[in-house]
């Protein structure tokens, strides 16, 4: 499988790091909301199809990326930094 | 100051080895450049940290992925965004950038022993880097001054084309003998000499 | 020469003449021989025995699909077991093997299995081998018992244990096409793409480009196929953007058009140059690839199909015109469509006699009819094969009127005498790597087999590959490919023209002639057409469970020439259609791959390592080196004649006596620089670090976003925004990680930067009560007494003029500072230490004493958070800030975690003076337990502490404070350990920390 690092071109996914899934929120930090933390931390959907995730390009210029990946297909249609500026 | 010591121990081994039937493929040598720097930029002042480093160094970077310039003794290029590797044959970069920076527009870190530049260079240059490492070093795809973050199984490497047939490589200083002995035995299909 | 070389044509040099051994037999052949077509030409037709049955087998085919002559390699004490002889191109010295015989291949005692056939057919090892319910040979343990006499009866060549002195290596590549497959239709799509002058690659698996234009006979543009062939290569060769890989399988293709490929570097060579690979494992992007992989021929089934001297129509043709032998003398030829037709021919040509064609269908086309006239052979049409003679090579089959729509056999049987049989079932395209990359086959029922998906988009199809058998199609579609694939129109010109026999590859939908006697679908894994049957009796109705059940097609040829058949005669079973049974996804790798292509440099000393700076001191003082991760670390220092357990009990008290040196450069190091970085820090620590003076270190726990534990270090302030972390060395990548991700993804606002030095600084930590005196006879610029160096201190100095930052912390318990430099300065500043400490009896100590001195002070690593401890368990409790929100603050009070019952950080005393084993179980009775469920806990670490005098341990305990001062038992049943232990605080020495202090 091979992601487009918006920095280094396409490279193969063994120089990616899974970051997990980038479809959660994460609850205000002083939050004590039990069931939102629990949401953030466990709940996943398994898509099958069109996921939204994180991936980091640890083994070339360590950014993180977002990632829209087929589940199904392994088809990639969407890589973006996930600090959303420019590069 | 101290000379740097070479970490590459026992396996720097100079003159020729392996198979120079067709000539001498390549040449392999440890230039330890006095200065690798890692400079990075907060969002926003990539522009005042260019200015920092033309100022500092005269070298005069490319703002796209990966671009960079070699001058004499000074060389710089992107390894991510909003981040460049520079070196100087002399020490004492780090401090003189990082001064002509200012925390507000970025940061400056010394990289000159942690990270270990191996050189190579020569016809057959290409061929045995593509043992290594997954990039197209075509000169269209990878031209001169330019450089990459990639990585060969563990091990980190920066790798910028210095000239037609030359690359430099930064290595994690601790995998560098490590990195130097599997560069060396890829070599030995084509002959190498180390120097 | 041999009476089977024909005396001129082929790809041989009969002037060179090659010396081989075949089972220590002396051999010869010539240059550009296989050993298939040298064995051949030696009238060797028996080479090896069947996987089940120990049946006689010969040479099948003539390429990637041989089911049978399947030979081991010795290559000095390297053995390579199943491969096919017609893979191997001979050489002077070459040495081989043929298998699964026993005395010899002439008499082999294993052949009595195939009397007893009923005992291996479908699914037997299921069934015959279940064992008893109940007793010492239950279940697994019976199959395992009678797998190990099954081994050695039934299988394939023995692998050798002796270490493969050849060398292996990768490449990558990068191009615009590849093209796989060099027959009319690759090097067409070849020329064709790289007249664009992008870059192309050509792959092709037989030392020889060409594919069919190599054997067909035909003619293109007036020139010998093969000639034109020849042409088209070295045209090829001349472009600078045409790299081309010959002996090269491509045998996998993946996502976003990664191709893996192995070339066969050189398996012909007698010996390889220095340096030289014998495999290389190419992985290619391309942009696209033009699949002209052509099509694999089929048997048909029938009874004594598997007698040496039957096999594949267009494997006889090719040994005739190829490699100028013939694979009988008098040869006869079965098949269902035109293809073999050619093949008789160009048997007839070399000087074969043709004795029979037998054709299942009533008619065949002008074109068959007037090359049977030309062989002489007498045209059977409207018959079939029954069965076949011979003991250990043909000698004559039975022949029947057939009818094919029916399947039925009528009238009398009659015999001819033949010592081959070339035979041929039809034609499948080569399919796989398409197959491999998207959708699933469709099946043609005008060509009775299954055809590529539609394209994915990463790819182009030409030729047989696509079902169109005529080489005037193949270089059309070529031609097409190739400029499809750079995104050019075909040039105008006119194409290279095909001349030869208007031959109908279509054949009549026969599969099987059903007959008496033994017919073998797969042919290496001796599945016969009886066997596929019974499947079906049994209910194995899906196209995988059969495939499974009857272990059809899952040999090393995967089944290349038997799994049309078998879906057909599954299908028949049925009363399906082929379409309705389907078939499986085809899977890499298209042939077999050699491990050591694989692995290729990542092995043996080749493997990645990371070494300290000063690493080489170490081995020149005689420590003994231990792995950590990819790190070498020293674990004692040993003196002639100590024990482990002498050495780092010995070097554990000198730190406590006086003064020691141990490397630290391996714990992980992270910058952390910014204006934010005070704040960060804040977030990612349970403690606070913003109140951290400058110039000061503080020690910090981290957890994961659960609220459980997840690293722990000092982080030193060197500056009001800039930090230097320290994290365990296990840990270190996995931090950097950790900060990346919270920097990118959830507060991309704050301007902090994160950049490994780890590899920047080399570190010595000296602990004792004399570790001052030390660092005070060599530290210059900078005073290191309690004034100017406090607990938590850190100064800047130089040791030998060498820049040093000196931070006092301490992992012993005693009196210590960690004292870092430039790496490149590191063995200097050791060597200095070193020498300014001999006054004082430095000793240098390794990881067994580092640990000791931890246990002793009840100091946690990765042993103890391992996951699944929370701060509060391991008595980090005081650690958890109450003033600001911090990773895992939000969780880390769930009332799971907040347990008293959950397992404590304790510290275990042996009772009965013998060491307690890491991963022990702690027990609550007196004798071993019976019932698993009893422990309450596990030893985590364990030392012989010298400053206890006693073998003492750390552990995590149910509700651990609480049992401080009771004893319980360690037991691990494993090695045969219980034991008495008492427990007790974690703090073991020195619990109020004065030392340190000190």
């Amino acid at each position: 499988m091979l992601i487009s690092c918006p920095y280094c071109g396409p490279r193969d996914v063994s120089e990616f790091t899974y970051q997990g899934d980038a479809t959660r929120t994460r609850p205000d930090p002083a939050s004590a909301d039990a069931a939102a933390w629990h949401e953030y931390v466990y709940e996943r959907s398994n898509e099958a199809g069109p996921h939204r995730e994180f991936w980091q390009h640890a083994g070339g210029c360590r950014a993180h990326v977002v990632v829209i990946r087929n589940t199904v297909t392994h088809e990639i249609s969407s890589v973006a930094p996930a600090r959303g500026d420019r590069i | 100051m101290v000379e740097q010591m070479s970490p590459l121990g026992d396996a720097y081994v100079p003159g020729s080895h392996g198979n120079f039937a067709d000539g001498t493929g390549v040449k392999i040598s440890l230039p330890q450049p006095g200065s690798i720097v890692e400079a990075t930029a907060w969002p926003g002042r990539e522009a005042a940290l260019a200015g920092a480093i033309e100022r500092v160094t005269g070298l005069s970077l490319p703002h796209h992925p990966g671009g960079g310039v070699v001058t004499g003794d000074r060389s710089g290029f992107g390894i991510g965004p909003r981040k460049w590797l520079l070196t100087d044959a002399a020490e004492g970069l780090a401090e003189t950038l990082r001064d002509a920076l200012g925390i507000e527009n970025g940061t400056v870190t010394d990289l000159s022993h942690g990270r270990t530049a191996i050189r190579l260079e020569g016809e057959r240059a290409e061929w045995v880097l593509a043992k290594f490492f997954a990039l197209d070093f075509s000169s269209d795809a990878f031209p001169v001054g330019s450089g990459r973050a990639t990585m060969h199984h563990d091990i980190l490497a920066q790798i910028q084309r210095t000239g037609p047939s030359r690359f430099n490589l930064y290595v994690f200083r601790t995998f560098a003998r490590s990195f130097w002995r599997v560069l060396c035995h890829g070599a030995e299909e084509v002959g190498y000499e180390v120097r | 020469m041999s009476p089977r070389r024909t005396a001129a044509g082929g790809r041989i040099d009969r002037a060179r003449t090659i010396r081989f051994t075949f089972d220590g037999k002396p051999m010869t052949g010539h240059l550009g021989d296989t050993l298939a077509s040298a064995l051949l030409a030696g009238g060797v037709t028996l080479v090896g025995r069947s996987f089940k049955y120990h049946r006689p087998r010969g040479v099948f085919a003539a390429g990637v699909d041989e089911p049978c002559a399947l030979v081991t390699v010795i290559d000095g004490q390297a053995r390579e077991p199943n491969v096919p002889a017609t893979q191997i191109e001979i050489f002077d010295g070459l040495v081989v093997e043929s298998q699964n015989r026993f005395p010899s291949l002439g008499f082999d005692l294993g052949a009595v299995n195939g009397l007893f056939g009923g005992l291996f057919s479908a699914g037997f090892y299921y069934k015959t081998f279940m064992g008893p319910v109940v007793g010492p040979l239950k279940g697994t343990r019976f199959w395992m018992l009678c797998e190990w006499f099954i081994r050695r009866a039934a299988g394939l060549g023995r692998a050798g244990d002796a270490k493969d002195a050849a060398r292996y290596e990768k490449m990558n590549a990068f191009c615009d096409v590849l093209v796989v497959g060099s027959g009319p239709a690759g090097l067409m799509a070849a020329k064709a793409a790289a007249a664009s002058g992008k870059r192309v690659m050509l792959a092709e698996q037989e030392p020889l480009f060409g594919g069919a234009a190599r054997w067909s006979g035909e003619t293109i543009d007036d020139a010998p196929a093969e000639r034109w062939a020849d042409e088209a290569v070295a045209e090829l060769a001349g472009l600078d953007n045409v790299r081309l890989l010959p002996r090269t399988t491509v045998w996998g293709i993946y996502d976003g058009n990664t191709i893996a490929a192995l070339e066969r570097v050189t398996d012909h060579k007698a010996s390889r140059a220095r340096g030289e690979p014998r495999h290389r494992h190419w992985s290619i992007r391309a942009g696209k690839v033009v699949l002209a992989t052509g099509a694999l021929e089929r048997p048909l089934v029938f009874p004594g199909n598997d007698r040496p001297g039957v096999m594949l129509a267009r494997a006889a043709g090719r040994y005739a015109a190829e490699y100028g032998v013939l694979p009988g003398g008098r040869i006869a030829v079965f098949t269902n469509n035109d293809s073999a037709y050619r093949a008789a021919a160009a048997l007839h040509r070399a000087g074969a006699t043709i004795a029979a064609i037998v054709d299942v269908r009533a008619q065949v086309s002008a074109a068959a009819s007037k090359l049977a006239r030309e062989t002489g052979a007498e045209h059977l049409t409207g018959h079939a094969v029954v069965d076949t003679a011979g003991r250990q090579r043909l000698r004559q089959i039975t022949i029947r009127r057939f009818d094919a729509a029916s399947g039925a056999l009528s009238g009398a049987a009659r015999r001819v005498e033949a010592d081959c049989l070339a035979v041929s079932g039809g034609w499948s395209p080569a399919i796989h790597l398409a197959s491999q990359a998207g959708a699933a086959a469709r099946w043609d029922e005008r060509l009775q087999a299954f055809l590529p998906p539609e394209p994915t988009g990463g790819w182009v199809g030409a030729g047989s590959f696509t079902g169109a058998f005529t080489t005037q199609e193949a270089i059309a579609q070529g031609l097409a490919a190739g400029a499809a694939a750079v995104g050019a129109t075909p040039a105008a010109s006119k194409p290279p023209q095909a001349g030869g026999p208007d031959l109908d590859v279509t054949p009549a939908p026969v599969f099987e002639i059903r007959a008496k006697g033994k017919a073998f679908v797969d042919l290496q894994h001796d599945v016969t057409a009886e066997d596929v049957r019974l499947a079906h009796r049994e209910g194995f109705v899906s196209v995988e469970h059969l495939k499974r059940y009857t272990t059809l097609g899952m040999a090393t040829d995967q089944g290349k020439t038997s799994n049309v058949p078998g879906l057909a005669i599954m299908a028949d079973a049925a009363g399906r259609t082929i379409p309705q049974v389907g078939t499986t996804r085809f899977r890499p790798p298209y042939s077999a791959v050699s491990l050591g292509s694989l692995a290729a440099e990542r092995h043996g000393e080749l493997r990645p390592e990371r070494l300290t700076p000063m690493h080489d001191w170490h081995i020149e003082r005689g420590a003994r080196m231990l792995a950590a991760g990819l790190w070498f670390r020293p674990q004692i220092y040993g003196q002639p004649g100590e024990t482990v357990e002498q050495a780092y009990a010995r070097e554990a008290a000198a730190v406590r006596a006086g003064v020691g040196i141990v490397d630290v450069s391996t714990l992980g190091k992270i910058a952390v620089q910014g204006p934010d970085a005070a704040a960060f820090l804040d977030r990612v620590y349970t403690n606070v670090f913003s109140s951290l003076p400058v110039n000061k270190a503080r020690y910090g726990l981290m957890l994961r976003e659960d609220g459980l534990a997840f690293d722990d270090g000092t982080t030193w302030r060197l500056g009001e925004h800039e930090f230097l972390m320290t994290t365990t060395t296990a840990n270190a990548g996995k931090v950097m990680q950790h900060l990346e991700y919270f920097l990118d993804v959830v507060w991309p606002d704050l301007r902090v930067n994160l950049t490994s030095v780890t590899d920047q600084w080399a570190g010595a930590a000296v602990a004792g009560p004399k570790a001052r005196d030390v660092l005070a006879a060599c530290v210059a610029r900078t005073g290191v007494d309690n004034e100017m160096l406090p607990f938590m201190g850190i100064v800047r100095g130089e040791i030998d003029g060498i820049p040093v930052t000196i931070c006092r912390l301490s992992f012993s318990g005693e009196l210590a500072y960690e004292v870092y430099c430039g790496a490149g300065h590191g063995l200097a500043m050791w060597e200095a230490l070193m020498e300014a400490g001999k006054p004082f009896g430095i000793v240098p100590y390794g990881l067994e004493a580092l640990g000791t001195l931890r246990i002793e002070k009840g100091h946690v690593t990765g042993s103890e958070i391992d996951g699944r401890t929370t701060a509060r368990d391991l008595h980090l409790g005081w650690m958890l800030s109450k003033k600001k929100p911090f990773i895992g603050s939000a969780m880390m009070d769930r009332e799971g975690l907040a347990s008293p019952e959950r397992l404590q950080l304790v510290g275990l005393v042996s009772l009965d003076n013998r060491a307690i084993a890491n991963g022990a179980h702690i027990v609550e009775g007196k004798q071993p337990p019976d019932d698993p469920h009893g422990s309450i806990g596990h030893v985590t670490a364990n030392c012989f502490s010298p400053a206890l005098g006693r073998y003492v341990a750390l552990a995590l305990v149910k509700g651990g404070t609480s049992r401080h001062g009771t004893r319980a038992h360690i037991s691990d049943p494993l090695r045969g350990r219980f034991g008495p232990v008492e427990i007790v605080s974690h703090h073991m020495f020195d619990p109020e920390g004065s030392r340190m202090h000190g």
